[in-house]
């Protein structure tokens, strides 16, 4: 069952990410179209070898359904497989397996997976202050109706912060914490940013009482153990292995992928300290036929320290509930013995909205295509890479490998 | 509490919960085919997909699955509940809700501790939230927080206080005078409720009755803030309600003029039904040809609230 691998990323392009305040104001459509069209120019293949697309429907811009169809009209492309993906920081891990999927069934050989995640500029009757309202519950519905809006927002339960928390606050009940190691995650992927000109944190060093000293969100999260959004923006491109052949880059093969979700808020998880990309991550490498150990990077979605933790143990790296242990016995920069997150992590990288999770999936093909710079890993053909949705509620993992 | 808190909208489906609640008692949906507890309330069974279900009535009691305090309100209308104790409990039946606890140190809330229900009527029309303590706390099952009950249990309190003696400071000492300068802010004054008859009547007053002041349909809306929000000159004026405790008093002076605002500055809104209080401090003594000039910095938050809604440095000239 699954991928055979004959699907690989051939190009990618992403914005540097910015602060929204000073980034450009573009179009969605607009960014789409420069985001593809950088990211073929780094495939090395012409427009006219798209023939499929993947695209994030939710705060697209200028149309709130009918997203594929506008955006293909708008490139001048003509496709044989359009989707929507609607999962949130999983979004890119699942646009990149669906998209290997379109091509392996050979419904299309090459798929553009493109998240615009600049905001677009405001027209004569738009009123800026519908942002300042859409952030108010954090992604929260406020829909009548949905369940969210009625038994969780009453009562302050909104956005992610607190989400987190409580499942930070949970594990510490049952497995013990330890601040120094979940430190230890920040300070280690900023490590990895001091060697990515690329990152927003390029430039700033890190210290483990930096982090320990940053301000008290919800315990136990400190603000250094959580992303800081940005805008940007990504794509890539999934193509078959003929069109592979005549891209410039070695490609990077999707030889296995999960997905795995059954609830919105982590209070309706069977348990909350054992979370999806348990199962997601299984069904991978089974698909791919490799074991744990033959991974030799780990992108894991990074939106907390306590997102890493626990998708380090649930997706089999470390024995579960000695994840601390485990982060303060390996070192994960990209000169160490478990090289994770090298392009420094959203949480140095930036969370460019949507398309942060596009920035783990893009380093792995930067690390496997053997063009990450100063990061560079000496050896880099299997890469595993995981994305993470809302409150732990969506996630989905990649095992990536050269061709 | 602010008034802009989210607040249940019932559906033709959760209304027996919410009406339960209203009375302090919680009603749950449980199947009839297979036995299982369902939260929240929802068209079928979660587990086993009939649609025959009932309405039934439960203790309450359950334990603390987790729990976070936060440092930053999940929404500004939340700063008056600082830290907010939110929570995750687990029924006795094996359903888990969403919740924040009540009446509880920091320091006694662990995870897997016993707790009970405590129903809080939070609207006028009898609308109540769940709430959970701990099981051996000794507080009332069901509590009033309208805003109305708030106003009038700050008031109680506030006029409860003896006040503390003062030390006199002549006015016209420069030296005691000028050794009233401090960094340090005082602790905080009694609290006020901003309703929206009050705002209603500055605005009359005032004549500024835009719409985000006034019209509550139309904030909800509309404005960023989810609700009204307080006039900056409104909760300026209200500093003369408040009672800051000082444990001194200028004292030997003929007159004394309230000069104006050195800075006046509104850097936070006051959501409607929010309470407020300040604190305050000395920040300048000068001695001027005509008297003793005094500039004073009061501060005005929202109860909770780390960032102030009025700055103002009030001078006043003793003479």
């Amino acid at each position: 069952m699954g991928l055979k691998g004959n699907a690989a990323i051939v190009g990618a392009a992403q914005y540097k990410p910015e602060k929204y305040a000073t980034a450009p104001r573009m179009f969605h459509l607009e960014q789409v179209a420069d985001l593809a069209g950088m990211a073929l120019a780094d495939a090395g293949l012409k427009a006219s070898d798209i023939d499929g697309l993947v695209i994030h429907g939710p705060q697209f811009h200028e149309a709130q359904v009918f997203v594929p169809a506008m955006a293909a009209e708008y490139l001048g492309l003509s496709l044989n497989f359009a989707e929507v993906v609607d999962l949130g920081g999983c979004s890119s891990v699942a646009a990149v397996w669906r998209a290997a999927m379109a091509v392996e069934m050979g419904l299309c050989q090459a798929v553009l997976c493109v998240i615009p995640a600049r905001m677009a500029p405001f027209g004569p009757d738009e009123d800026p202050s519908w942002m300042a309202r859409a952030m108010r519950f954090g992604g929260h519905s406020t829909a009548f109706g949905a369940p969210e809006a009625e038994f969780d927002l009453p009562y302050g339960h909104m956005g992610q912060n607190t989400g987190y928390a409580m499942i930070a606050q949970r594990y510490a009940a049952k497995y013990g914490y330890d601040p120094v190691a979940m430190a230890k995650i920040a300070v280690d992927q900023r490590t990895n940013a001091l060697a990515n000109p690329q990152a927003s944190f390029f430039g700033k060093p890190l210290s483990i009482e930096d982090v320990l000293a940053s301000k008290m969100v919800a315990e136990p999260l400190r603000v250094l153990e959580i992303v800081m959004p940005v805008a940007g923006g990504a794509a890539v491109i999934v193509a078959s292995k003929e069109v592979a052949a005549r891209a410039k880059n070695r490609g990077a093969c999707i030889t296995g992928f999960g997905e795995h979700l059954y609830f919105k808020s982590p209070t309706y998880a069977t348990e909350m300290t054992d979370t999806p990309i348990g199962p997601a991550a299984e069904r991978a490498f089974a698909m791919a036929g490799i074991k744990r150990s033959d991974v030799q990077a780990a992108q894991i979605y990074d939106c907390y320290t306590i997102t890493v933790l626990l998708t380090l143990e649930d997706a089999g790296f470390a024995p579960k509930g000695e994840g601390m242990r485990w982060v303060r016995e390996h070192d994960l920069t990209y000169k160490g013995n478990f090289p994770m997150n090298t392009h420094g992590g959203q949480l140095s990288f930036g969370q460019s909205g949507t398309a942060g999770g596009m920035s783990q999936v893009i380093e792995a093909f930067h690390q496997i295509s053997g063009r990450a710079g100063e990061r560079q890993l000496k050896r880099c053909d299997t890469v595993f890479v995981s994305g993470t949705g809302g409150v732990m509620s969506e996630q989905g993992a990649l095992i990536l490998q050269g061709a | 509490m602010s008034t802009n808190k989210p607040l249940p909208t019932p559906t033709e489906i959760s209304a027996p919960y919410w009406n339960g609640l209203k009375e302090g008692r919680l009603t749950l949906p449980h199947c009839k085919s297979c036995g299982h507890w369902i939260f929240f309330p929802r068209r079928h069974c979660d587990k086993c997909w009939s649609q025959d279900l009932e309405w039934k009535e439960v203790k309450g009691t359950g334990t603390l699955y987790t729990y976070t305090l936060t440092r930053v309100p999940t929404l500004p209308d939340f700063a008056d509940d600082m830290p907010q104790k939110m929570a995750v409990v687990e029924l006795d039946e094996g359903v888990r809700i969403n919740t924040t606890l009540i009446g509880l140190d920091e320091a006694d809330i662990k995870v897997g501790m016993r707790v009970k229900p405590v129903f809080d009527t939070v609207k006028s029309d009898g609308t109540a939230l769940l709430r959970f303590t701990a099981a051996h706390k000794d507080i009332p099952s069901r509590i009033d927080s309208t805003p109305a009950a708030l106003a009038a249990a700050a008031e109680a309190q506030a006029s409860a206080e003896p006040e503390a003696a003062k030390r006199q400071v002549r006015f016209d000492d420069e030296a005691a005078m000028k050794a009233l300068v401090s960094e340090t802010y005082s602790a905080w004054s009694n609290q006020v409720v901003v309703d929206q008859a009050l705002i209603d009547e500055f605005a009359r007053l005032s004549g500024d009755d835009y719409w985000i002041h006034t019209d509550p349909e139309r904030a909800r809306k509309q404005s960023p803030f989810g609700g009204t929000i307080a006039h900056g000159a409104l909760v300026q004026v209200l500093q003369s309600r408040f009672r800051i405790p000082l444990d001194y008093e200028v004292v030997g002076f003929n007159n004394m003029l309230n000069y104006g605002s050195d800075r006046l500055r509104f850097p936070a809104p006051v959501p409607t039904g929010s309470r407020i209080q300040a604190r305050s401090r000395v920040k300048a003594v000068e001695k001027l040809p005509k008297g003793m000039q005094m500039t004073i910095e009061i501060v005005t938050h929202v109860v909770g609230s780390e960032r102030p809604s009025v700055i103002n440095d009030l001078v006043i000239l003793y003479m």
